[in-house]
C-alpha cells in the first residue's frame, strides 16, 4: 500500500511537471541549447572580428655573413609574416613607418628594424623584432602570438644555418638539434599501479572537472521545483485537499522530492552536455582540440551523485521552506544552500580535493557536496573504493537529512503562512 | 458512545499566538444529517473545520470521528472524512478526469474504479472532464473539487463555504449537488457558511459560531422560534447580540 500510494503520488507529480513547459524548458532544453550556441557564437564571432597588423621593414636589406656564409634577408620574414597572418584570417598590410600607429584602425604593428639582417646573421649579436601591440584590444592578443611563433620559427631557421656552418668551418660533424635543444623533456602517464597508460586518461580528468562544475548548477533548478511543490501548492491553494488525503505528510513530501530530484537530474545530464558541446566547440575556436573520453561508467557515477546531492540540498532546505512565508523567502534560503554547493563545485573545478592536507579535507567533510567532488575526482584516479565510500557517504547523509527533515514538517505550518 | 454518533466534537480550543480563534467548540453530528457551521469571517468556522480533519491540532478538546479518536489517529480518521477547503483550487495542468483517477486510487485504494465513476456522475461534467482544468470556471472547478471530496463517500463530509465565489446558477447547481449525496448515500456532512439561506435550505441542524464560541445550536425552524425572528439571519444576529 506504501509503494502504491507512493507511485500514485509521484504520477500526479510527473504528470504535472511533464506538463510544465517553462520548467522544462528552463532546466533541461536551455542549457542544451544555450552552452553549444555560446560555443558556436564565440566560433563565429572569433572568425568574424576584425584584426588589422601593418608590417614596417626599415631595414630592408639582405646581410651575407661572409665568415659563415650566410644570407639573411628582411624580405622573407616579411613574406613569411604577410603569408602566415593572412592565412589566419588577419587583414596585414606592409607600412613605410612606425606612423602607422595613429591610425586607431591599426590593432598590430611589427618593426623589423634597421641593421636587423646583419645581427641575424651574425654570430656576436642579437637581432630583434619590435611589435606595438594597441592595449585593451583583446582580439590583437591572439595575432601577438602569432608574431611571436613565426618570427620564434625565423629564428630557429637561422640558427639551424649558423650552427651548420661554424660546423663546417670548425670540421665537427654536428646535428643542429642537438646544439639548438640539447636537453628534452617527456611526460610517461601511469597510473596509481604504476603501468603506462594513454592520453584518453588524462583527457578523462577533463570531462570529471567539467562534471564536478555541472553539479553547481542542478541545485537550483531541483531546489526551486521542491519549493513550489511545496510553498506553491499552499499559494495556490491545492496543498490543503492534498494533504487531508488518508497518507502522512511525508509520503506526500517524498513524493515532489523524488519529482524534484528527477529533474535536477536530467538538469545534471542536460547541463553536463551543453557544457561539454561549449568546451569543444570553444577550444576549436581558439584553434586547438579538446579530446573528450566518454566514459559511461563516470557518466553513470555522476548521475548518481547528482541524485543525493540534490537530495541532500532538498533535505537541508525542506524544514527552513516549510516554515517560511512564501516563494521568496523560501527561495533566498535555497539560494544560500546553492552559493555554499556552488563555492564546493566551483572549487573541484580548479582543485584536486584529493590532494588537499588531511586537516584540510576533515574540516571539508562536515560540508556533504565535498562527497560528491571526492566520489568523481577519486573514481577519475583509479580508487574506486575510495570513491565508492563517497558515495556511501552522501546516501547516508542524505537519508539521515531526510528523515530528520520529514520529521521537522509541521502540517500547521504547510498551512498557514506564518505571519509577520 | 461514539457510534451513535458519526462526529463528536468536544470542547476545542485553538489559539495562534496570543489570538485564540476557538474557545470550547463542542457539537455532534448524527448519519445522515447535514450540520451548519455559521458565523461570520473570522468567526473561528475554518479553524474548526481544519481540527476536524486533522490538519491541525487543537490545544485542548477532542474529535471523534466515526468512533476514531481524530487528535490521537488522523490518519484512521481521515480514512472516514471526504475535505473540501475554502478556498481550494486545482491543479491547472491536470485535466478533470485526471483529478479523479488520483484522489480515487488514494481515497478508495480497494475499488477506484467505483470511486471514479461516482466522482464523474457527482461532477456532473461529462465530456468536458477530459479537459485540462485550466479551461474550467469557477462552477466547474467547484463542481470537480466536491466531486472530490466526495467520491469515497466518506463517513463525514467537510465542506467548507462549499458556494464560496459562485454566481447563483452555479451555487443552486452545488447545494443540489450536496442534497442529493447526502439522501443517496446517509453520510453526514458538516458545511460552513455564512449564507443563511444556503443553511437553511441544506441543513438539518445549525450552530451559530461568533468569536470562536457556539452561542446557538439547534435545527432552523428551532433557532427561528427561540430568538422570535423572522428568519435565520435575524436570529443569528440576536443570537451574537444576546450573548
Amino acid at each position: 500500500m506504501v509503494g502504491r500510494s507512493f507511485k500514485i503520488l509521484l504520477w500526479k507529480e510527473l504528470v504535472d511537471l511533464s506538463r510544465d513547459k517553462k520548467t522544462i524548458a528552463t532546466s533541461i532544453l536551455l542549457p542544451l541549447i544555450i552552452f553549444p550556441m555560446l560555443g558556436l557564437l564565440s566560433l563565429a564571432l572569433l572568425v568574424q572580428q576584425e584584426v588589422t597588423i601593418a608590417v614596417v621593414d626599415q631595414d630592408q636589406s639582405t646581410y651575407t655573413n661572409s665568415i659563415l656564409n650566410i644570407t639573411v634577408s628582411s624580405r622573407d620574414l616579411v613574406d613569411l609574416l604577410v603569408k602566415v597572418l593572412h592565412d589566419s584570417g588577419y587583414n596585414v598590410f606592409i607600412a613605410n613607418s612606425t606612423d602607422v600607429l595613429e591610425d586607431p584602425s591599426v590593432d598590430l604593428v611589427v618593426l623589423i628594424p634597421r641593421g636587423f639582417t646583419e645581427n641575424a646573421s651574425s654570430t656576436l649579436s642579437k637581432a630583434r623584432v619590435t611589435v606595438y601591440k594597441r592595449a585593451a584590444v583583446q582580439a590583437s592578443s591572439r595575432a601577438e602570438g602569432l608574431v611571436y611563433a613565426i618570427v620564434d620559427s625565423f629564428g630557429q631557421r637561422i640558427s639551424i644555418m649558423k650552427i651548420n656552418a661554424l660546423a663546417r668551418l670548425a670540421g665537427v660533424n654536428v646535428t643542429a638539434e642537438a646544439i639548438l635543444n640539447p636537453v628534452g623533456t617527456r611526460t610517461i602517464l601511469v597510473n596509481i599501479q604504476g603501468q603506462q597508460v594513454g592520453v584518453e586518461a588524462e583527457l578523462k580528468s577533463t570531462l570529471a572537472r567539467i562534471l564536478v562544475l555541472a553539479l553547481s548548477a542542478v541545485i537550483t533548478p531541483a531546489a526551486s521545483f521542491m519549493i513550489d511543490g511545496i510553498i506553491g501548492e499552499r499559494e495556490r491553494k491545492t496543498i490543503e485537499m492534498l494533504i487531508s488525503l488518508p497518507l502522512p505528510v511525508s509520503r506526500i513530501i517524498y513524493a515532489k522530492l523524488v519529482a524534484a530530484t528527477m529533474l535536477g537530474l536530467l538538469t545534471a545530464i542536460a547541463d553536463a552536455l551543453g557544457f561539454l558541446a561549449y568546451m569543444v566547440l570553444t577550444v576549436s575556436a581558439l584553434g586547438g582540440q579538446l579530446g573528450i573520453i566518454l566514459d559511461y561508467n563516470l557518466l553513470l557515477l555522476h548521475s548518481i551523485v547528482a541524485f543525493f546531492t540534490i537530495l541532500v540540498t532538498i533535505s537541508i532546505a525542506l524544514p527552513f521552506i516549510t516554515r517560511t512565508r512564501g516563494i521568496r523567502s523560501a527561495s533566498n534560503i535555497a539560494s544560500i544552500i546553492a552559493i555554499i554547493g556552488t563555492l564546493i563545485f566551483f572549487t573541484g573545478f580548479i582543485v584536486d580535493y584529493t590532494r588537499l592536507p588531511v586537516d584540510i579535507k576533515t574540516l571539508f567533510y562536515l560540508i556533504p557536496y565535498t562527497h560528491s567532488v571526492l566520489a568523481i575526482q577519486y573514481y577519475v584516479m583509479g580508487y574506486p573504493i575510495e570513491s565508492i565510500t563517497h558515495i556511501g557517504v552522501l546516501i547516508v547523509l542524505s537519508t539521515i537529512l531526510l528523515v530528520v527533515s520529514t520529521k521537522l514538517i509541521n502540517t500547521e505550518k504547510l498551512l498557514i503562512a506564518p505571519r509577520t | 458512545m461514539t457510534t451513535e454518533y458519526i462526529l463528536i466534537v468536544d470542547n476545542l480550543w485553538k489559539s495562534y499566538g496570543d489570538k485564540v480563534a476557538v474557545k470550547g467548540v463542542g457539537f455532534r453530528v448524527r448519519k445522515g444529517e447535514i450540520f451548519g457551521l455559521i458565523g461570520p469571517n473570522g468567526a473561528g468556522k475554518t479553524t474548526t473545520l481544519r481540527i476536524i480533519a486533522t490538519l491541525i491540532k487543537p490545544d485542548k478538546g477532542a474529535v471523534w470521528v466515526k468512533g476514531v479518536d481524530a487528535i490521537k489517529d488522523p490518519i484512521s480518521a481521515r480514512k472516514h472524512i471526504g475535505y473540501l477547503p475554502e478556498d481550494a483550487e486545482v491543479y491547472p495542468r491536470l485535466t478533470g478526469f485526471e483529478h479523479l483517477l488520483f484522489y480515487a486510487r488514494l481515497r478508495s485504494p480497494d475499488n477506484p474504479e467505483k470511486a471514479i465513476e461516482f466522482g464523474k456522475k457527482i461532477s456532473g461534467l461529462g465530456k468536458r472532464l477530459f479537459d485540462r482544468t485550466s479551461e474550467y470556471s469557477k462552477g466547474m472547478k467547484r463542481r470537480l473539487l466536491i466531486a472530490l471530496a466526495l467520491l469515497s463517500k466518506p463517513d463525514l463530509a467537510i465542506l467548507d463555504e462549499p458556494t464560496s465565489g459562485l454566481d447563483v446558477y452555479a451555487s443552486v447547481r452545488v447545494r443540489k449537488m450536496i442534497r442529493e449525496y447526502v439522501t443517496s448515500t446517509g453520510s453526514a456532512m458538516v458545511i460552513s457558511s455564512h449564507n443563511m439561506l444556503e443553511v437553511e435550505y441544506l441543513c438539518d441542524r445549525v450552530a451559530f459560531i461568533n468569536k470562536g464560541v457556539v452561542v446557538a445550536e439547534g435545527s432552523p425552524r428551532e433557532l427561528v422560534e427561540k430568538y422570535s425572528a423572522e428568519n435565520l439571519e435575524e436570529a443569528f444576529v440576536k443570537a451574537v447580540a444576546g450573548r
